[in-house]
């Protein structure tokens, strides 16, 4: 029983970091966790700023189909 | 012993497969069980993935895991973000499915539903599956390129020139078609149109949501904006109920268009986080929740398909559009069994997020294998209801004979018999003041769609509630289709311009961004006001049209991926990309060829502009209407020339390409291919991604 009940959480915890990733909840943590952010070479973006510049870029280019 | 097990699990699911399919082929006189579809859907799509595709994987790609991918070469956490293959499963799918895979099975379903299904399962598993995965192998090869570079480099100069214009061409015509759908979905229905309209003010409250209050919280603004989609909905009903207000919300075809040109326009040139990311969010949620609920749906009511397997409209005199079943029924389904778009996104986001080769082929094929599922439950809800009422609601008013009495009588002469008291009643239980006419694929599809939902919950009582849900989900997710695109228009425009004048490619250039945004919204716009006003519906020539396009860009991408496997040496199997884009070809030119010259004036774009000519100099046309009939001749000879342009594109890009190959088979130029030097990965075998790496 408690065998299951750790399987369910877990896979529980899977899916919500997997609908956070999935609909872009998680990006910022993504990018502060990227080699390039954390090699402190360029400026970090706050949270605000990464979100707008997320978005001008992933809709510059198809990103919805037909 | 599980060697064993294992083949006999795969003999099952295949002989099941094939008993399935027998059942939906040979099966007469009786109604059939939708089950029938889904079983010989899955048990397909599932043999498709164990042998073709891993056969492509193996012997024609051979992926490679020890080698390292761009997410892995270039994270950044901005483009190149290493992403967990079922996170980017659902991302690459969502990116892909738009509503070609519902709205073409539902046309297609005037021929009957057997041969659109068979080519929705076929043509995905050697055609729309294939292209998706090799291109998005050949991407992930190149850093991440996009299929216009990789023609660029790999084919020639001319390739890439052509994959470009396809692209604007693709995008013109796609925007203007569905921008159609979603007019014909919302005429005459105040219900429906206050429920997308409304969907404006709830994503701008997200933007500013998003954008000061919680940067970036994506989930919590999305439940928050589903929450409030769905109350109007509801409320929609409300709307529909009070005389001031639905004639406010009841607007004719015209009206819709001008308002859909002008939210486009607007979605183009706002920031992108005010209007068009979060209205993406909110689709992206709706569109996954309805889709699985139709699955479940059709699982649990298990409906009968009421429409014969084959209709006498495979002549070629079918009401919906004109044309023999071939080439038109290819041309018609399009985005469930081959997209060429697809290859934009499996050349753009997504080779950028992959961790493995050996993902591509879950990623690639099993997405599209998915798209295909998508159109064969757009199949069955089209098929399960009476062909009557579907021909009703899906021929124009010249094809009929307007509404009522007149139509019922024509369409049950066609040996599919109606009642006029019968649409009467439907449109009444789903909320709308008719549902004659409603060309397009929308109103059926949610018509189809209610009645398998009001089967599992709620009844004929929730019917309305239902068939205005499933309007606004067709519609909201068709608008950002249209938003995205027109602002991707936008920067072709911009990139094209600044070409000519260096100021108009800056994004930030207030003036640049307003005159690239009113050329691209003016170019689709215009093509949509033609299908509004065109007396055969619209779709008849704006559909096909698309399908040619769309192809057309399919066809770039097969000779991309033809190219680069001869370059890499393996001839052996170069007929996985070689049949499908020779296959392509031939359906996109009969139908370019008969959309041109056909005598027939329902077929042909001349022959209408001919016959309208014709009627005119014989004085039959009131002379208050020769200036609107001289336009439709224009409109007519303008869909010709388009068409011709997009031929004579496939034409040179064939030509080009056996010019290439020729030379590479007999070594008169050298075979250079354009890959990312090889790097060994890095990460160890088990790592699935940076979020999900620390467990």
């Amino acid at each position: 029983m408690r065998r299951a009940s750790k399987t369910a959480a877990r896979l529980l915890r899977h899916f919500w970091r997997g609908l956070r990733e999935w609909c872009g909840d998680a990006a910022y943590e993504s990018y502060l966790r990227s080699p390039q952010t954390r090699s402190g070479a360029c400026r970090t973006l706050t949270r605000k700023e990464f979100y707008v510049e997320q978005l001008n870029r992933r809709y510059s280019r198809p990103n919805r189909c037909c | 012993m599980k060697r064993v097990l294992k083949l006999i699990v795969w003999l099952v699911v295949a002989l099941l497969g094939a008993a399935a399919f027998a059942k939906i082929a040979f099966e007469r006189g009786e109604p059939l069980n939708a089950t029938w579809f889904v079983v010989a859907a899955v048990c397909c799509y599932l043999v498709a993935y164990r042998l073709y595709s891993a056969f492509v994987a193996a012997k024609v790609l051979v992926l490679d895991d020890t080698r390292a991918t761009p997410a892995e070469r270039h994270d950044d956490g901005r483009d190149f973000v290493p992403t967990n293959k079922w996170v980017l499963f659902g991302h690459h799918f969502a990116a892909i499915a738009g509503p070609g895979p519902l709205v073409g099975p539902t046309l297609a379903a005037q021929f009957g539903y057997l041969p659109g299904t068979l080519w929705l399962i076929a043509g995905a598993a050697f055609a729309g599956c294939v292209q998706d995965f090799v291109i998005l192998f050949c991407s992930i090869r190149r850093d991440g390129k996009s299929l216009g570079q990789m023609a660029r480099e790999e084919v020639s100069e001319r390739g890439g020139f052509i994959a470009q214009l396809a692209v604007l061409a693709i995008i013109t015509i796609l925007l203007a078609v569905i921008g159609l759908v979603v007019v014909n979905a919302l005429k005459s229905s105040p219900w429906a149109t206050f429920t997308l309209a409304m969907t404006i003010p709830i994503a701008l409250l997200l933007g500013l949501y998003l954008r000061f209050v919680r940067p970036g919280r994506v989930l919590e603004a999305s439940i928050m904006g589903v929450a409030l989609v769905l109350f109007v909905v509801v409320a929609g009903q409300w709307v529909a109920d009070s005389p001031s207000w639905s004639r406010v919300f009841t607007l004719s075809g015209v009206a819709l268009a001008f308002a859909i040109i002008a939210y486009g326009f607007a979605a183009s040139a706002l920031p992108v986080w005010l209007l068009l990311a979060p209205r993406d969010y909110l689709s992206a949620f709706i569109k996954a929740g309805a889709i699985f609920s139709l699955a479940v749906g059709i699982l649990f009511v298990r409906p009968q398909i009421l429409m014969p397997p084959l209709t006498r409209f495979v002549d070629g005199t079918g009401p919906v559009f004109a044309g023999k079943i071939f080439p038109f029924c290819f041309i018609t389904i399009a985005c469930g069994a081959i997209s060429g778009f697809h290859s934009l996104i499996s050349s753009g986001t997504t080779p950028k997020m992959i961790l493995r080769e050996s993902h591509a082929r879950f990623i690639g094929y099993g997405a599209m294998l998915l798209e295909s599922f998508v159109g064969v439950m757009a199949m069955v809800a089209a098929c399960a209801m009476p062909p009557g009422v579907y021909f009703a609601i899906n021929s124009p008013p010249s094809i009929v004979g307007g509404a009522g009495e007149a139509a019922a009588s024509t369409i049950s002469s066609w040996g599919h018999s109606l009642q006029a008291q019968t649409m009467t009643d439907l449109a009444h239980k789903v909320g709308e003041i008719t549902l004659w006419n409603r060309a397009g694929g929308a109103p059926s599809l949610a018509v189809g769609m209610a009645q398998i939902f009001s089967s599992t919950i709620g009844g004929d009582r929730l019917l309305s509630i239902w068939y205005h849900f499933a309007i606004m989900f067709e519609a909201l997710f068709i608008l950002t289709v249209l938003d995205a695109g027109t602002r991707v228009g936008r920067f072709m425009v911009q990139d094209l311009g600044g070409r000519v004048w260096k100021p108009f490619a800056r994004t930030s250039w207030m003036p640049g961004v307003l005159i690239s945004s009113a050329i691209i919204v003016a170019l689709w716009g215009y093509f949509l006001y033609q299908g509004v006003v065109d007396p055969l519906g619209g779709i008849n020539s704006l559909w096909p049209l698309f399908g040619i396009s769309n192809q057309l860009l399919a066809a770039v991408a097969l000779v991309v991926a033809t190219t680069i496997l001869m370059k890499m040496g393996r001839m052996r199997w170069i007929w996985v990309t070689l049949v499908p884009m020779v296959w392509i070809v031939v359906i996109t030119m009969t139908a370019s060829y008969q959309k041109i010259f056909d005598t027939n004036p329902r077929i042909g774009f001349l022959a209408t502009a001919n016959a309208m000519v014709a009627q005119i100099a014989a004085g039959k046309i009131p002379a208050d209407r020769v200036a609107e009939i001289q336009r439709l001749i224009f409109n007519q000879r303008l869909d010709a020339a388009v068409t011709g342009i997009l031929a004579i594109m496939i034409l040179v890009l064939i030509v080009e390409a056996l010019v290439h190959w020729y030379a590479i088979l007999t070594q008169r130029k050298e075979s250079v291919l354009h890959e990312s030097p090889y790097v060994a990965t890095q990460w160890a075998p088990d790592y699935s991604g940076a979020a999900h790496g620390d467990d």
